[in-house]
């Protein structure tokens, strides 16, 4: 596949979603070989706590060891291959694998192989349970790379940690903590829309139009006439794109559904002295990130969400709400947005799904072959940190996505 | 134990509340609802879960629920825009006398939902139903629905009608 002529700078070509083979290419050198969001150290706060994922297709299990420490182990036995741990989440002491009986500390270590006389020489050290190449966490965050080489997390990332940032720096306590569950959202579309989706500005007023008139949200302030609207989408580079609502806000906390200071008091003091008062208004106006960190991870502002490819035509769309630690007061209320905002039963997702949905359906068309990928291309300017930003409603972070996508499928 | 009059109540009242959820008839069904109910679909079958603290596909309380069914009548809720086209088999009833004169029935229910907004598919949900259910004015109102899905934990598709 030649990646290069389908991915354009102002436009992409339709197979890019629809052909199984892009989907296998994707699954090598985006999930296998780059670095790929697994969970948050939060979701397993006690030892031999674990959640099971997949890195593109691969089964793996992130488990805090009695140490304290955070791995990820591949769940696959090495004797047979069948996987060794299958709940969701819980609390072990080793991983017994169910087939044979063969056991594995929560380091991975291989400590029991029943009728060990049916092996002349067995080196249990030679068969622990296999690890991702690298792994390595920002802020809690965990990551893996399957590969060994490449580039390192913190190259990956790049300057988009100050995205994370800006929403554990929303917590008193300066961690998020992810330990309401997830829901899990079917979507019957490829992978790549859900980023897409999540980073387009100009959809709102329209996919969402029945929330729009039916309540009042932070997002038909900041929208508007195309003239006036402050808000502005960035490209930070490596895939990572962000649409930054925050210069449309006037006032503090209308990222929170438009809360009155005094209803989140314990916050705003909390916040106020360890930052001051200065520092901690700028956050309360700002609010937490809106950005794709690539290729899976979304800061969902009050949510954290991942993509999780299926096949070409199938994903998952997973979400929990962004516990801030040190505000109990507020985690309630982020809880019910979480609610509100993301999940099939929501306001918000299900018109995004469904028209991911049509969306794959009309890309079967074999012409026209292309998708516009060009708005905002007169109009986008890079600022002096070298990011380029746009009118929210342009594709400024499509683009941004879709030339990091070309760059790490064509390498060799 | 209900009297056999009470509890045919129930049970008509289970289908009436069905027939109207599969029908879209939005307003008749919000008018089932007492203005303390809470909607709640956990997003786990795990017993004893608090919905204070972990995630829920819905838990609306009564100002919620009003905006869903808001959404769903502007026409623009493309989720549900046309509306599935839903039957759902209610079974396995079992009611019970409650505290504050109420009547908490639990039954079985399957729906057929042809998803008709995109892929034109059928989708099966399957659980079981916890109603608490309430005389106002001479009539069965909802104070409570609770719906346990089979697969609440797993990916579910859009869940944007009422269930």
């Amino acid at each position: 596949m030649d990646y290069k002529a389908l991915v354009q700078d102002d436009r992409i070509h339709a197979s890019l979603y629809t052909d199984p083979r892009v989907f296998e290419d994707e699954m090598e050198r985006i999930f296998h070989r780059g670095w790929v969001f697994v969970g948050h150290e939060s979701e397993i706060p006690a030892p031999g706590e674990y959640v099971t994922r997949r890195i593109g297709r691969e089964p793996v299990i992130m488990v805090r060891g009695k140490d304290g420490a955070v791995a990820v182990l591949v769940n696959r036995c090495m004797h047979r291959g069948t996987l060794v741990c299958t709940a969701e989440r819980g609390s072990a002491r080793t991983f017994a694998c169910p087939y044979h009986g063969w056991t594995y500390d929560l380091g991975g270590a291989l400590i029991g192989v029943p009728y060990p006389g049916g092996y002349a020489a067995l080196d249990k050290r030679a068969h622990a349970l296999t690890r991702p190449a690298r792994v390595a966490a920002y802020r809690g965050f965990v990551f893996a790379s399957l590969h060994p080489d490449g580039p390192t997390l913190a190259e990956h990332l790049g300057a988009a940690t100050r995205l994370i940032d800006r929403s554990c720096d929303l917590a008193p306590g300066g961690e998020i903590e992810l330990s309401a569950g997830w829901v899990k959202h079917h979507c019957d579309a490829n992978w790549k829309m859900l980023p897409e989706n999540d980073s387009d500005g100009y959809h709102l007023g329209f996919v969402h139009a029945a929330l729009f008139k039916t309540v009042r949200t932070q997002y038909q302030r900041v929208l508007g006439d195309e003239r006036t609207i402050k808000a502005v989408v960035r490209d930070w580079g490596g895939g990572h794109i962000e649409i930054d609502w925050s210069p449309g806000y006037e006032t503090p906390f209308e990222w929170l559904g438009g809360v009155s200071g005094a209803a989140v008091a314990d916050f705003v003091a909390a916040l106020e002295r360890r930052d001051g008062p200065g520092a901690a208004r700028r956050r309360f106006m700002e609010g937490p990130a809106h950005a794709l960190i690539f290729p899976n991870l979304f800061l969902g502002e009050t949510n954290i969400a991942i993509v999780q490819p299926l096949t070409v035509e199938e994903c998952v769309h997973w979400h929990t709400p962004m516990f801030l630690k040190g505000a109990p007061q507020l985690n309630g209320r982020l809880l019910r947005m979480a609610e509100a905002g993301m999940g099939p039963a929501s306001f918000l997702m299900p018109e995004d799904l469904v028209i991911a949905s049509r969306n794959q359906q009309g890309l079967q068309a074999r012409t026209p072959e292309w998708l516009l990928l060009s708005r905002g291309l007169h109009r986008e300017v890079v600022d002096d940190e070298g990011r380029t930003v746009s009118h929210v409603t342009d594709e400024t972070t499509n683009r941004g996505f879709w030339h990091h996508f070309r760059t790490v499928m064509s390498e060799p | 134990m209900l009297s056999d009059s009470d509890y045919r109540a129930v049970e008509d009242f289970l289908y009436r509340e069905a027939r109207l959820a599969d029908e879209a008839r939005y307003a008749d069904w919000l008018a089932l609802w007492t203005d303390d109910g809470v909607y709640w679909v956990p997003a786990t079958t795990a017993p004893g879960v608090d919905p204070d603290r972990h995630l829920s596909h819905i838990y609306d309380n009564r100002a919620r629920l009003d905006t869903r069914v808001k959404l769903l009548q502007t026409g623009h809720r493309h989720s549900q825009e046309p509306a599935s086209r839903m039957r759902r088999l209610i079974s396995n009833i079992e009611a019970r006398e409650a505290e504050g004169g109420e009547v908490v029935a639990e039954s079985n229910f399957l729906i057929a939902e042809l998803a008709i907004q995109a892929k034109h598919e059928v989708h099966w949900w399957v659980g079981r139903a916890t109603h608490r259910l309430r005389r106002v004015d001479g009539a069965l109102r909802m104070s409570g629905k609770t719906v346990v899905l089979i697969n609440a934990a797993e990916p579910l598709p859009n869940l944007s009608f009422l269930i």
